[in-house]
C-alpha cells in the first residue's frame, strides 16, 4: 500500500483535497541574540526582503533575497535561524519556560532546541538527545552559532531517556516521522504504509519513555511533520488511553485534529490537536499534553 | 582541571579571565562552562554541555566563538573593519590595513587581535603581521585571519 494515489485518497477521506505546494523559506528571530541589533533593517539593507508570519511570534517569510539567508553575518552571529514556519509552532505552545528544566528527546539538528533556549532566555536547563553522531555535530554547531548556554547534549536514544533519571517541567517530543510530500519531492515514491506504521510504533515507544521523564505538573508537546494519522491523531488517541495523558487546548495555526479516522471514532479531545495541511507551511501535526490529575 | 590554556589564550588579547572551576567541565580536552541550573543535569557521558569554550590538543588551544565573545565583552584588543572587509573576513580572507576603521589596544606585530564589524560584533580573531597604522602600503595584509564565524558554514561541508 503505497503511491501517490493511495496516500492522496487517504487525505481526501480525512477532509483535504491534495494539491501541489511550493514552500516559502522562513526564518525565526532569536530574540535573545537579536535584541537591540536592528536586525530587520539590517536584513533589508542586505537585500533580504522579509514579511512577518501572522500566526507566529518571531517568524518571517523570506519573500526574496539577493544573498543566501543562511550565509549572512547576522545568521552566523545567531540572530536568526532558518526554520520552516510550522516547525516554529511546537515550542511556542509551552508556557512559562524561563528557569524551567526541559527535555528535547529527538533534538538534532537543533532548530527547536535553539527556540527553547531563546524562549527560556538561556535560563534553567535543556537536555537535548539524539542518536546519530553526525546529526549531533550539526546540533552542537547550531547551539554554538546561536550562543545557547543552557543546554546539555547526550548521544542517547529517546527510548532510553528515563536512564537519565531526571524529571522535566517541559518535554518536547518532535518525533522522528515519515515526513510529508511538501518537503520531500520523492515522498510518494519512497513511502509505504508499512513505513508509516513502523514509525508510529517507534513514536509510541518514545512517547512512553517521555512520559516517564515528565513531572506531574509538566507540559509535553508532541509534533510530527507527517500527515499520516497513524503518526498523529491515532497515536494521540493511544497515548491518552494508555499513558495517563490528557490533551490540552492550544491556540495556534492549523485545523482541528481529526476525530474520525477512516471510520474509527477517536476520543473527542483529539480535536484539540492541530493539523496543518500543506499550503502556507509544510504538512505538520502538533498536540499539547499533560499528565491526567489523579481523581480525588 | 587545568584551565591554563584558556587563561593564557585570553591574556594574548590583553585581558584576564577568571573561570569558576565549580562550573567548568572538561571532556577529552574540550572545555565547557555550565550555569548552576544546568550543572545537575550534566552526567559524565555528555556530548556537549553549556558554553563550549574551546579545545586543547597537542599543546595548542583552539578557542570557540563563545570564548571570543567573552573576551569581546572584556575590552580585549580589537580592530574594527569597514563593511566590505568585514564580509571578506567572514569569507576567510585576511585584513588589509586600509580596511581597518579603528584599533583598540597596542596593535603590536605578532600578537592576536579580535576582529569586529561596524556594529560592534566579534567576527573572529587574527594575527597581526604588520603594523596596523603608519606609512606603509594600505593594500598590505595587516592581520592574518585565524578564525572567523564563516567557520560555522565551512565545518559542516
Amino acid at each position: 500500500m503505497s503511491g501517490k494515489e493511495f496516500f492522496t485518497s487517504r487525505y481526501e477521506r480525512l477532509g483535504w483535497q491534495y494539491r501541489e505546494v511550493t514552500l516559502k523559506q522562513a526564518i525565526r528571530i532569536n530574540n535573545t541574540n537579536a535584541k537591540g541589533k536592528k536586525l530587520l533593517p539590517r536584513l533589508e539593507s542586505l537585500g533580504v526582503h522579509i514579511q512577518k508570519i501572522p500566526f507566529l511570534d518571531s517568524g518571517y517569510w523570506v519573500l526574496d533575497s539577493k544573498v543566501s539567508a543562511g550565509a549572512t553575518a547576522e545568521y552566523l552571529l545567531g540572530m536568526y535561524s532558518i526554520q520552516e514556519a510550522a516547525a516554529q509552532i511546537p515550542v511556542s505552545l509551552f508556557t512559562h519556560l524561563k528557569g524551567k528544566k526541559a527535555l528535547d528527546v529527538a533534538a538534532a539538528p537543533g532548530g527547536k532546541t535553539v527556540h527553547l533556549a531563546d524562549l527560556m532566555e538561556n535560563t534553567g536547563g535543556i537536555v537535548a538527545l539524539d542518536v546519530d553522531k553526525w546529526r549531533l555535530n550539526a546540533l552542537v554547531n547550531h547551539l554554538e552559532r546561536c550562543r545557547v548556554s543552557n543546554a546539555v547534549v547526550y548521544m542517547l536514544d529517546a527510548r532510553q531517556a528515563s536512564t537519565l533519571d531526571l524529571k522535566f517541567d517541559r518535554v518536547l517530543v518532535d518525533a522522528p516521522c515519515s515526513g510529508n510530500f511538501a518537503s520531500d519531492r520523492d515522498w510518494f515514491k519512497n513511502r509505504t504504509l508499512k513505513d508509516v506504521e513502523r514509525n508510529a510504533g517507534l513514536q509510541r515507544e518514545i512517547l512512553t519513555e517521555a512520559v516517564d521523564c515528565l513531572s506531574d505538573e509538566g507540559e509535553m508537546v508532541y509534533s510530527t511533520c507527517s500527515l499520516e494519522p497513524e503518526e498523529d491523531e491515532l497515536n494521540m488517541d493511544w497515548a491518552i488511553k494508555n499513558l495517563n495523558l490528557q490533551i490540552e487546548e492550544v491556540y495556534c495555526s492549523g485545523e482541528k485534529g481529526v476525530t474520525n479516522v477512516f471510520g474509527k471514532q477517536l476520543d473527542p479531545s483529539i480535536k484539540h490537536c492541530r493539523r496543518l495541511w500543506p499550503g502556507e507551511t509544510q504538512g505538520f501535526f502538533v498536540c499539547k499534553l499533560k499528565k491526567r490529575s489523579p481523581k480525588p | 582541571m587545568n584551565t591554563r590554556a584558556i587563561t593564557d589564550f585570553a591574556s594574548q588579547f590583553g585581558v584576564q579571565i577568571a573561570l569558576n572551576l565549580d562550573l567548568m567541565v572538561e571532556k577529552t580536552g574540550r572545555f565547557y562552562l555550565v550555569n548552576p541550573a544546568l550543572k545537575p543535569l550534566v552526567r559524565q557521558d555528555f556530548f556537549s554541555a553549556g558554553v563550549f569554550l574551546g579545545k586543547a590538543k597537542e599543546g595548542k588551544f583552539f578557542p570557540s566563538f563563545n570564548l571570543l565573545g567573552m573576551l569581546a565583552k572584556k575590552e580585549a584588543n580589537r580592530i574594527i573593519l569597514d563593511r566590505k572587509a568585514a564580509w571578506l573576513f567572514i569569507c576567510g580572507r585576511d585584513v588589509l590595513r586600509k580596511s581597518i576603521v579603528r584599533i583598540q589596544g597596542p596593535g603590536k606585530k605578532d600578537t592576536n587581535t579580535l576582529v569586529f564589524n561596524e556594529f560592534g560584533e566579534c567576527l573572529g580573531f587574527g594575527r597581526i603581521v604588520e603594523k596596523l597604522s603608519g606609512a606603509a602600503g594600505d593594500n598590505e595584509i595587516a592581520v592574518r585571519n585565524v578564525l572567523d564565524i564563516g567557520d560555522f558554514l565551512r565545518r559542516e561541508r
